[in-house]
């Protein structure tokens, strides 16, 4: 399944919610909790990951990985948060209505 | 944490602090870096999941997309990020250095101010005097292709090697037809006109009589009301029209386009009015009320040699002014042959008659103001270098006061850039409000230079402060602050020994101190070359007030009197002969009135024409000789000494008298040692009656103060002779000597007296004749005054520059005073010292700046009279002037040191 434009955004800011991770991490933690359903052209989380930061929702800082390699680490600021909340409630108010829709048992 | 969280959380400033390279210069490898990372990762994964290394990448890649694409884009995000905070820094930074610089600035109120106002007194005369050059010199003329005009006129070497003549009625037809670099010709004269305009008293107006293609030739567009003028409007025998002036049309019409086609009265005769000029129809130089067709007829033209016409040429495209020039050359050479009536091939000969073309704004702003202009601009040039060596020794003398804090920002790591980003915002911004003040200060200088400037001086309605001569101040000033700012920064080691405690001034810096001391040679240096070129201007317009006109213009009122030329034709001298005698009688019974006399120009009121004329047993050929026409009457109200002989009387020109007046020179040049009374003078004509000498006069110079007395022939005015003196009788300046100053009520009585005898007359234009001498003098006055000004200007600059150096240096040296005097040196011995250190700093600039000023004086001999530009004793005296001063200057100071308690200066 393709990811629905505009809500990689939405993902990675709830990813870094959890903490500080680098850009793979992320990636590793939307393929898990989606058990692998939602597929992502990898590359694509970048960009998204530098506007973020330009936007000031992410801070980054170059760091250490587990397995003792450099990596930039992206933590959410609190601007980012207020964002993942705002999105957060937008989406849910959205495919609420849609699933209304869907769902609908009396004909017009 | 790692050196990059450190980099990160100590922020910018401290990214600067240590030198660290921007994000900017490290964005590509921070991506690439961070997309190996994600890479690498994935494939270990894989491989730890079973897949063959080749495998894996291969997945890797496929997942990842194109990471080319990737790359770039969060490289371009990044690099605007960077791009942002650099902006940010510089923002910053600029911020708190002007604040900091404008803090400082205010913390030493006298230097700010003292800088402020000499950089602005610099600048504004700089600004107003480009203002000028730049409106009248550099701009072209309010023309469509403007720099396609060309004045056309003629040389006559063999008449006078600076005689122009205009150009003649058959020169238009003839180059109109047949010189191809021409595309259209004008040809036209000015003449004031009477104009019954409706509802008022008749009117004295400027009026143009033109060919009808002189509207073309300007590039003056269609007619605002109506049509121009046409070439059947110049045909001989036409009905009689005219176009109005569009200013004229508004003031006297109220812009009434019902005005067309209504008929008005010119020169007492009716006139249909068939159009209105457009606005942008103007000749060089002046505005025209009444626009007139010349009558225009070739037939007539080729009989005549009369060359009364101003001309304006527009070149057709691609054309040169000396393909014309060779074009009109060749055309001329055949004039015996075209027009044997009128060019005998004798006339070519003996006065070298030849076309001369130049472009048209040569010939209306002319070389001489150009070359002063120019000169004037050099003048405050050099005043503002004095200004900004001034101002530059006051940055030094602060900086010196200053050398502790700034070893102590050294020390504490601010760094050479820094330290002088500092000094140069300090005084970038104390140029910029020198720019503002010398706004005011060049606007102000420029409402006083126009009510100042002599009328004759082009253009002088186009001259204004403009937006270039906004930015000229404002670059001007840019580059006076950054010189000013990082010049001294430049060869500033950092002192740090300044920290040091008591190692305050008791030894100064050699260089330093060298520094200063050129800036006051420099000053020095410019000021005397300033003040020589006003010193020589004071001395020629000194020279000039000396020279007596030959006339006495105090207390002559001079009035215009014009009669119509319908009423009063060309050979009605009975007619214009008795008003004027009866207006002058009646004129001299007037309170207040002394004398009356009439001449058909005053002196000094324009180039005066000239006539040839023979002189009957003369020893040389007369050539061409100015000639007036004046009333009994005249002599006695000038106070021209009639030296022999008499002038005639009102009875004898009323009986028709054949007498003339000459000048004393006129009589030196062609009766040498004889008695010029009785002798016969030829006006253009080789048949009798000939006119007869019967007085010689003192000598006047009509031309300006500055030129040799005038060979003149005074003929009688109105006197019914067969003179061909158009317009002599009917166009006159009446002379009134008067016991009164009061010009008005004059003009009042003439005009009492006028409307009894003819109301057509017009009586106007009342001016004092010490006021046309002084206005002749203008020129010479205006730069004598600007040159001083700059010259004051300088000095006082200088003066304190030199004061301000000794002064420090004193002050500098307080401590070691102090010890000579407790071991015993006498006061006045170490006054003595100061005074001759500064005698000696000036004696070089006095020496530098004769030599500059030996080498640039010549650049003003145009604009001397009588002085050499090496006049020794202006040299001499402004050299002593600058030695006394800088003695003054240091006096003060001297007289400090000499009374420096001894130990108190060892205190210190």
């Amino acid at each position: 399944m393709d990811l629905i434009r505009g809500t990689l955004d939405m993902l990675v800011l709830k990813a870094l919610s959890w903490g500080p991770m680098h850009g793979l991490g992320v990636l590793r933690w939307i393929e898990g909790t989606t058990r692998e359903r939602l597929q992502v052209e990898e590359g694509a989380l970048y960009p998204a990951l530098h506007r973020m930061e330009r936007k000031g929702w992410l801070a980054a800082e170059w760091g250490i990985s587990e397995n003792n390699r450099k990596a930039k680490y992206y933590r959410l600021t609190p601007a980012g948060r207020r964002q993942l909340f705002e999105e957060q409630s937008r989406w849910a108010s959205y495919s609420h209505a849609v699933h209304l829709v869907l769902t609908a048992e009396s004909a017009p | 944490m790692t050196d990059h969280e450190q980099n990160d959380r100590l922020g910018r400033g401290a990214r600067r602090a240590f030198r660290l390279p921007r994000r900017g210069a490290r964005v590509e490898a921070q991506v690439d870096e961070e997309l190996e990372f994600h890479m690498r990762g994935r494939v270990e994964e894989l491989i730890a999941a079973g897949r063959s290394r080749e495998e894996a990448e291969a997945e890797v890649r496929r997942r990842f997309g194109d990471v080319d694409r990737w790359r770039r884009e969060a490289a371009t995000i990044d690099r605007g990020q960077a791009r942002q905070e650099r902006m940010a820094d510089v923002v910053d930074t600029l911020r708190r250095e002007t604040r900091q610089a404008a803090r400082a600035l205010t913390r030493a109120p006298g230097f700010t101010l003292v800088a402020a106002l000499t950089l602005a007194l610099g600048l504004g005369a700089a600004t107003a005097i480009f203002a000028v050059l730049d409106s009248v010199v550099l701009r072209p003329l309010p023309y469509p292709d403007a720099d396609r005009l060309v004045w056309m006129d003629h040389r006559v070497p063999g008449v006078g090697e600076n005689d122009r003549w205009n150009l003649g009625m058959i020169n238009y037809f003839d180059f109109r037809d047949n010189v191809p670099s021409l595309a259209s010709l004008a040809v036209y004269y000015e003449t004031g006109l009477n104009v019954a305009i409706p509802g008022g008293d008749p009117a004295r107006v400027r009026g143009a009589m033109v060919s009808a293609s002189t509207f073309p030739t300007l590039g003056a567009g269609n007619a605002a009301v109506g049509r121009l003028l046409n070439d059947a409007d110049n045909a001989p025998g036409a009905e009689p029209v005219a176009v109005l002036g569009y200013a004229f049309w508004r003031s006297a019409y109220g812009a009434d386009p019902g005005v067309v086609e209504r008929k008005m009265e010119v020169e007492g005769r009716s006139v249909r009015v068939v159009g209105v000029a457009p606005p942008g129809a103007v000749l060089p130089q002046s505005a025209t009320d009444v626009w007139m067709p010349l009558t225009m007829d070739p037939v007539q033209a080729a009989r005549v040699n009369q060359h009364t016409y101003s001309a304006i040429g527009r070149l057709t495209d691609g054309a040169t002014i000396e393909r014309l020039q060779g074009q009109l050359e060749a055309r001329e050479r055949q004039f015996p042959e075209l027009y044997p009536a009128a060019y005998s091939a004798n006339f070519m000969t003996s006065t070298g008659f030849q076309p001369s073309v130049e472009p048209l704004h040569e010939h209306v702003v002319g070389a001489a103001v150009t070359r002063t202009l120019w000169i004037m601009f050099g003048a405050v040039g050099l005043v503002l270098l004095v200004a900004c060596a001034h101002v530059a020794n006051l940055f030094l003398v602060r900086m010196e006061a200053r050398r502790r804090e700034t070893a102590l920002r050294a020390a504490l790591g601010a760094s050479r850039g820094r330290l002088a980003l500092r000094s140069l915002t300090e005084s970038l911004l104390l140029a910029a409000g020198a720019a503002v003040v010398g706004l005011v200060v060049a606007y102000a200088a420029i409402r006083a230079l126009v009510a100042l400037a002599p009328p004759s001086l082009p253009r002088l309605e186009a001259i204004h402060l403009g937006w270039p001569h906004v930015a000229f101040v404002l670059l001007l000033a840019l580059a006076v602050g950054v010189v000013m700012g990082v010049v001294p920064a430049l060869r500033r080691g950092v002192d740090l020994g300044a920290l040091r405690d008591g190692a305050r001034g008791m030894t100064s810096s050699r260089q330093r101190n060298a520094v200063r001391g050129a800036l006051v040679v420099g000053q020095v240096a410019l000021s005397l070359v300033l003040l020589a070129a006003g010193g020589l201007m004071l001395r020629s317009a000194a020279r000039l007030h000396a020279v007596s006109p030959g006339f006495d213009p105090e207390h002559v009122l001079v009035l215009d009197v014009a009669m119509p030329q319908g009423t009063y034709g060309w050979n009605e001298y009975a007619k214009a002969a008795a008003v004027h005698r009866t207006f002058q009688r009646e004129l001299a019974r007037v309170s207040g009135v002394v004398g009356v006399g009439a001449v058909n120009d005053v002196p000094m009121s324009g180039a005066w024409g000239c006539s040839g004329m023979g002189f009957e047993d003369a020893s040389v050929e007369g050539a061409c000789t100015p000639m007036r026409a004046v009333s009994p009457g005249y002599f006695e109200v000038m106070r021209i000494p009639i030296v022999r002989g008499q002038a005639p009387t009102w009875d004898e020109v009323a009986g028709g008298t054949n007498g003339v007046v000459i000048s004393q020179a006129l009589a030196e040049h062609f009766w040498p040692g004889q008695d010029p009374i009785g002798r016969a003078v030829k006006a253009n004509t080789d048949r009798p009656p000939f006119f007869r000498v019967v007085g010689v006069t003192g000598d006047v110079r009509v031309d300006g103060l500055e030129k040799p007395p005038t060979e003149v022939v005074y003929f009688p005015m109105v006197a019914d002779s067969g003179l061909y003196m158009w317009g002599a009788a009917r166009n006159v300046s009446v002379t009134v000597r008067t016991s009164t100053e009061d010009a008005a009520s004059i003009l009042a009585a003439a005009r009492r007296i006028m409307r009894d005898l003819d109301p057509s007359i017009v009586v106007d234009n009342a001016r004092w004749m010490d006021g046309i001498v002084a206005a002749s003098l203008s020129r010479t006055t205006l730069a004598m005054l600007l040159l001083g000004v700059a010259a004051g200007m300088a000095l006082l600059l200088s003066a304190v520059g030199i004061y301000g150096v000794i002064a420090y240096l004193v002050g500098q040296r307080r401590a070691e005073i102090g010890i000579r005097m407790a071991l015993g040196a006498p006061a006045a011995r170490v006054g003595r010292e100061v005074v001759l250190g500064a005698l000696r700093l000036a004696l070089v600039g006095v020496v530098l700046g004769l030599v500059a000023a030996v080498a640039t004086m010549r650049l003003l001999q145009s604009l001397l009279f009588d002085v050499s530009p090496m006049d020794p004793l202006t040299l001499g005296g402004v050299a002593i002037l600058l030695l006394l001063l800088a003695a003054l200057a240091s006096w003060i100071p001297a007289r400090r040191a000499s009374r420096v308690p001894p130990m108190e200066a060892l205190r210190g």
